[in-house]
């Protein structure tokens, strides 16, 4: 879990793995393939293939526009092979938009002193870095072989080197362009090595970049952390959660890239959870607890998706299947013998496998190494793995995440103080700053202090009243009391179901509902009581019997929070027979002092599920259409991905047109979305009588090192499906890429304490992209933590409208989302599609019915 | 490596090293010339080693390599009683260091042949005669295998000194058994083709000395005046262990609070199913532990402190220790387990330290929390809300 920190929408429950992106693994056929890596060992330095992995991305004439920054044909390539650009790197979206080329900063607002988890790169002026390429003639084949040839010469070459196999990188030049030297295989084959210099890389190339967070990495070991996934933690100082069986170790996640006028280290503090037991041992307690009748389903569920790390290697595995007919008897080819695995893990790594009818976990090993044939699925054995991570049930699990959040979450004076101390590690170790000085490089050592802006907060209206709201706190639950909302459609025709049980608090929850409506102007006439056997089946019954066409509205309050139960409901009323819903559990309405507050929302929710306006903010462009898209990664269902699409229908953005695609493992979002975008703009002709003459897409659910899809292939579908409504309709279109979970902490000093920056501070200066149009807003409060910014790149542009306009349209956008009577972290549309998307992947697994478009039956 | 091995060469060396190690468990082992630390790295999971040294001249090598002796990270997950140190010297193999004495194994891998012969004389009398290990494997060229190469120079190696028939390598080792009264037996890896086994012999030869008991004694205090330390240590990793206090205590704390925060919910299930489901009470016992479940208790009226906000659970230890066999190993009897968990700050106990007070939570809260099923805004609202009661504000 990288550290995240509650606040009111955060997309809390996101899906398992969605930073990972949709890369499409190799289909896996199961074969008895050695699943240790039995060859692999350590081999220190920089090795890898030196080869380019081509974005499999159809080009197209838009894309034509995108033109990366050069040198991206060259990439050291790494021990493994596999690695992909999550920083994004070369994509250089800025040059395409005019209007953005000599400024992307916007104007209002007041100025704010802030500082930033980023250190500035102090490197010599005139660093360069040499490019060689190396020649071996006989050709040699196998990369440890070149690279131990080529290091017989250290006293040529120097001390600091990185060398994939063919292109060398050296820090200094050599004497010659062309130096000629010999080598003597241990077969006592003489080989002749030619080193070329092919180039010099000015710092802020990315081949530069990449090879100082190469060099950043082994820093970070010497500095004795152990890298998990993409971060480096800490095993020595764990928290433990006895209770759970879970570890927590704190680490640091790390990106050295240019930034907008200098290199700098991004460095924020990161958690990993870890689990103190084997996958076996989780395996028996599972077991236990389900019984065995239906356990390989259930195990299956739990597991699949989940990462892994063996007691044999430091690497990290996705486990992708169970192999239920494999126990550790079986055996794999090794060299020309069969070997048991339990003999090879006891010879090989001294690991006395106890449990022989275990079956074995299967993971896609991506990595193919070069000149050989991509291995079968590795087998893994449960015993000897560890999980790293939560699972979704953990994710789920109220009593885990308040006691992970407990440990993990830190307030900003404790986060910088942590970056600050890291700082100052790095700095005083005297091994980790030689390595870096051999290629001279030196960070500074305090954080990057910049001025940002505070916008000023919005005004809500409701009718004919407008209101403000306290601007720390970013909530107006208290000033919109009392007050009528914009409009409500009159509640004749609805059910309330309930239990015998819980009969009382039925009754309870009616007298409530009817207070507090009433000074909201939302109309509400008597219910349908109906009673229900807590059963799904007879759940559902009582549905079918009791649900007709005229029927608004059905709110059910649930025994308990039986996901099965709240499944079943919400798929008959969302698919088969389109009814909005509200389901509410009976605990949560059980405490007399709360009700008021909880009556309150649940009408409001209830309001806006049938249609209904609450609020407004002032939105100064006419005829916008503003979108959002989602996704929704379902691991357990085959990688199933859900696209979610939701789009304004009115001025006032408070009706939305949503759609959501199902599509297979594999297939780009965009390509079910398409369908759903033109619906969009069909709908919104319905609701104004004329088609948008502006559209902004803002695009959440991007993972790291996916933006050259968004770029080269989503807006060209976009604007192939607005290009679908006539050829003449020319609507000005902005493509706005979202992101939430980034790495890049805000930090505000005032009179000696480090505070969170308020709702409204926009950063669009030193930590941003030079090439990009992108700007960071802090838009929520979080009352525990540290506050997280929102990361906002206009990727597509052709609107004219200028930057600060742009920051402030989306700060006003992120007051507008009705579940929550305060700003969140993202523009309502993402917060609207991210909730569908959810919705369908957790519960629905199919489309939802075509009569619910226009409303927010999601929420 | 020469192609027509399976697996390669050098690993069969390494193998062959491994399966001794296997089979005689020695606890301390010393890899001399251990340059790319690739031996070391193997058997760094063989934890019947309890200190595993590693020497070069090369000291950059060894720095750059070192960082791949660390421990993994599982072995801080579930540490266990085994003990490990890796440490990597920079030192001459000609210069005698007191801390290399002692050892249960040295290997000298493909390494002889690297020296000249004054050094290899001095080698010896540093490693058999000073160092005096209880085994030492020393593995070197064959060079009667030589003639199935297309060597076109004298050696398989430009750095190798000499490269000894399996005659001469033979006749050396008896002469240096003889002198330092050691015992050797002679193998080696690496198959010669199929009917020239005998005439050839195997591509690597290996000897393996032991020392013999008489001389057991012999040479252990004659330099003792004079203990030097002229090798410099470039690295030193302790492996997670429970022999450390500290990381037992922690293990032992986890493993407590796991078990206890299981027992007690247990507990609270059979409390509140028990009263209901009466008809079967035949069975009930059957699957309580010697009726164990008994002797917990409800400690409304033992700390009044806490009496006033929760309710508590108290989970004897003894009650524990019969449960968990981990405790069990790792405290050895229930007077140790309860010495141990004095002034652990997370562990509440009874007055007479004989239960671990657990906070027993509100029942509803159960599995599944707030946030999750419910339709959502409401859901979020009611999970911060819940936060601001839990710090008790407003």
């Amino acid at each position: 879990m990288a550290s995240q920190e509650k606040m009111p929408i955060r997309g809390r429950s996101r899906s398992r793995g969605r930073a990972r992106g949709q890369d499409p693994g190799p289909p896996g056929i199961l074969s008895r393939e050695p699943a240790p890596e039995v060859a692999v060992k350590e081999v220190g330095g920089l090795v890898g293939r030196g080869r380019q992995k081509k974005a499999p991305v159809p080009f197209t004439e838009e894309a034509a526009l995108e033109i990366s920054a050069g040198f991206r044909q060259v990439k050291i390539g790494e021990r493994g092979g596999r690695r992909r650009d999550f920083h994004d790197g070369g994509i250089n979206t800025r040059l395409t938009m005019e209007h953005v080329q000599t400024s992307k900063t916007g104007s209002s607002g007041s100025a704010i002193q802030l500082s930033a988890n980023f250190f500035r790169i102090v490197s010599r002026p005139q660093w360069v870095l040499y490019q060689y390429h190396v020649d071996f003639k006989p050709p040699m084949e196998a990369r440890r072989l070149r690279t131990a040839l080529l290091f017989q010469h250290e006293q040529v070459l120097g001390s600091a080197h990185c060398f994939d196999g063919t292109i060398l990188f050296l820090p200094q030049r050599l004497d010659d362009k062309v130096t000629v030297l010999h080598s003597r295989t241990r077969n006592g084959e003489d080989v002749q090595l030619t080193v070329t210099l092919t180039n010099e890389l000015p710092p802020t190339s990315p081949v530069c970049l990449q090879l100082y967070n190469i060099i950043f990495r082994r820093v970070l070991r010497i500095l004795g952390l152990q890298q998990i996934g993409r971060n480096y933690y800490n095993p020595k100082d764990p928290l433990n959660i006895s209770q759970h069986r879970l570890t927590i170790w704190p680490g640091y996640a790390t990106a050295i890239l240019q930034y907008e006028s200098s290199i700098m280290l991004c460095t924020d503090v990161s958690h990993k959870v870890l689990r103190s037991e084997t996958v076996l041992n989780f395996m028996e307690n599972l077991r236990q607890k389900c019984g065995s009748h239906n356990f390989s389903d259930i195990c299956a569920k739990e597991l699949v998706g989940l990462i892994v790390l063996t007691k044999y290697n430091n690497k990290t595995y996705r486990i992708d299947d169970i192999a239920w007919d494999q126990t550790p008897f079986n055996t794999f080819k090794r060299g020309d013998t069969d070997t048991s695995f339990k003999d090879y893990y006891k010879n090989q790594y001294g690991l006395e496998i106890t449990d022989c009818n275990q079956v074995l976990l299967v993971s896609h090993v991506k990595k193919v190494a070069p000149g050989q044939t991509p291995p079968g699925p590795a087998l893994l054995i449960p015993e000897l793995c560890y999980f790293t991570g939560l699972t979704d049930k953990m994710r789920a699990d109220y009593t885990i995440m308040k006691d992970l959040s407990a440990h993990t979450r830190l307030g900003p004076e404790q986060r910088a103080g942590r970056l600050l101390r890291f700082s100052s590690t790095l700095n005083n170790d005297t091994e980790a700053l030689g390595e870096l000085q051999k290629w001279g490089l030196n960070f500074d050592k305090q954080l990057l202090k910049l001025t940002g802006r505070v916008l000023p907060p919005e005004r809500l209206f409701q009718q004919s009243r407008s209101y403000g709201y306290n601007p720390r706190t970013a909530d107006w639950s208290k000033e919109m009391r009392g007050l009528p909302v914009i409009h409500s459609p009159p509640l004749q025709n609805w059910l309330l179901l309930y239990t015998r049980q819980k009969s009382r608090e039925a009754q309870g929850l009616l007298e409530t509902l009817y207070k507090v409506a009433a000074p909201l102007k939302i109309s509400l006439q008597k219910p349908v009581m109906i009673e229900y056997e807590d059963h799904p089946e007879s759940l559902l019954r009582t549905l079918q019997h009791n649900v007709r066409a005229e029927t608004q509205m059905v709110v059910v309050i649930l025994n308990s929070n039986r996901k099965d139960k709240y499944d079943c409901i919400k798929k008959y009323l969302c698919v088969d027979c389109p009814t909005p819903s509200q389901c509410v559990v009976a605990r949560t309405i059980s405490r007399p002092q709360a009700l008021m507050t909880i009556a309150t929302k649940i009408v409001l929710q209830m309001a806006c599920k049938i249609g209904g306006e609450l609020w407004s903010v002032e939105i100064p462009l006419k005829q916008l259409m503003v979108v959002g898209v989602d996704c929704y990664h379902d691991i357990a269902a085959g990688k199933r991905s859900i696209g979610a699409l939701v789009a304004s229908l009115n001025q006032n953005m408070n009706r939305w047109y949503s759609k959501v695609k199902l599509q297979s493992r594999g297939q780009e979002i965009m390509d079910g979305l398409k369908m759903a975008f033109a619906g969009a703009l069909k709908d919104y002709y319905k609701f104004n009588k004329c088609f948008p003459s502006r559209i902004i897409v803002y695009r959440d659910g991007v993972g790291d090192g996916q933006l050259h899809t968004i770029v080269n292939y989503e807006v060209a579908q976009i604007v192939e499906s607005i290009k679908s409504i006539g050829q003449d309709y020319m609507p000005k279109l902005s493509v706005v890429v979202v992101k939430k979970r980034i790495n890049c902490r805000l930090f505000e000093h005032s009179n000696g304490k480090v505070l969170n920056p308020p709702p409204g501070t926009v950063v669009d200066s030193e930590v941003t992209r030079p090439e990009w149009y992108d700007f960071y807003i802090i838009s929520q409060a979080v009352t525990f933590g540290s506050v997280s910014p929102t990361h906002y790149n206009v990727v597509y542009d052709t609107s004219g409208l200028k930057p600060d306009h742009m920051q402030r349209l989306t700060y006003k956008l992120c007051h507008m989302y009705y579940n929550w009577q305060g700003i969140i972290a993202v523009p309502a549309p993402c917060q609207y599609a991210h909730k569908l998307a959810f919705l369908v992947g957790q519960s629905l697994h199919k489309e939802p019915n075509v009569a619910l478009d226009d409303l927010l039956f999601y929420l | 490596m020469n192609p027509w091995f399976k697996p390669s060469l050098h690993r069969q060396r390494h193998e062959f090293v491994i399966d001794f190690v296997r089979r005689n468990k020695p606890k301390k082992v010393v890899d001399l010339g251990c340059a790319e630390c690739s031996l070391l790295q193997k058997l760094r999971f063989h934890r019947q080693i309890e200190l595993l040294v590693g020497v070069d001249l090369n000291g950059h090598k060894l720095r750059k390599k070192m960082h791949g002796l660390a421990p993994l990270a599982t072995d801080y997950l579930q540490p266990t009683w085994n003990q490990l140190c890796v440490q990597l010297y920079q030192g001459c193999l000609t210069q005698k260091d007191a801390r290399f004495r002692g050892f249960d194994l040295a290997t000298a891998i493909e390494l002889i042949e690297h020296l000249p012969l004054d050094d290899l004389k001095r080698f010896c009398e540093v490693l058999f005669g000073y160092m005096a290990p209880q085994t030492v494997i020393i593995s070197t060229p064959n060079s009667d295998f030589n003639q199935l190469f297309p060597l076109t120079t004298a050696f398989r190696h430009s750095d190798h000194k000499f490269e000894w028939s399996r005659e001469e390598f033979q006749s050396w080792s008896q002469n240096v058994c003889s002198k330092f009264g050691y015992k050797a037996k002679f193998s080696g890896v690496g198959q010669a083709p199929p009917g020239q086994e005998q005439t050839i012999g195997f591509c690597t030869q290996i000897a393996v000395f032991d020392r013999l008991a008489a001389a057991a004694t012999a040479d252990t205090l004659s330099d003792g005046a004079e203990d030097a330390f002229p090798y410099l240590q470039v690295y030193n990793v302790t492996y997670p262990s429970l022999r450390d206090r500290n990381i037992l205590r922690k293990t032992l704390v986890s493993e407590l609070l796991y078990w206890a925060e299981k027992m007690k919910n247990e507990w609270l299930e059979k409390m509140t199913t028990g009263d209901r489901e009466e008809a079967n009470p035949v069975e009930e016992k059957g699957k309580r532990e010697e009726g164990a479940f008994e002797e917990i208790f409800w400690t409304n009226d033992q700390e009044p402190r806490c009496l006033t906000l929760h309710r508590h659970v108290a989970v004897p230890l003894l009650l524990l220790w019969n449960r968990c066999p981990n405790l069990r190993e790792m405290s050895a009897s229930v007077a140790n387990l309860s010495q141990l968990l004095i002034d652990v700050p997370q562990i509440k106990m009874n007055g007479l330290r004989s239960a671990v007070i657990i906070c027993s939570q509100e029942r509803d809260l159960g599995d599944e929390g707030p946030n999750d099923l419910l339709d959502s805004g409401y859901a979020e609202s009611s999970y911060v809300r819940e936060e601001h009661w839990v710090l008790g504000d407003e």
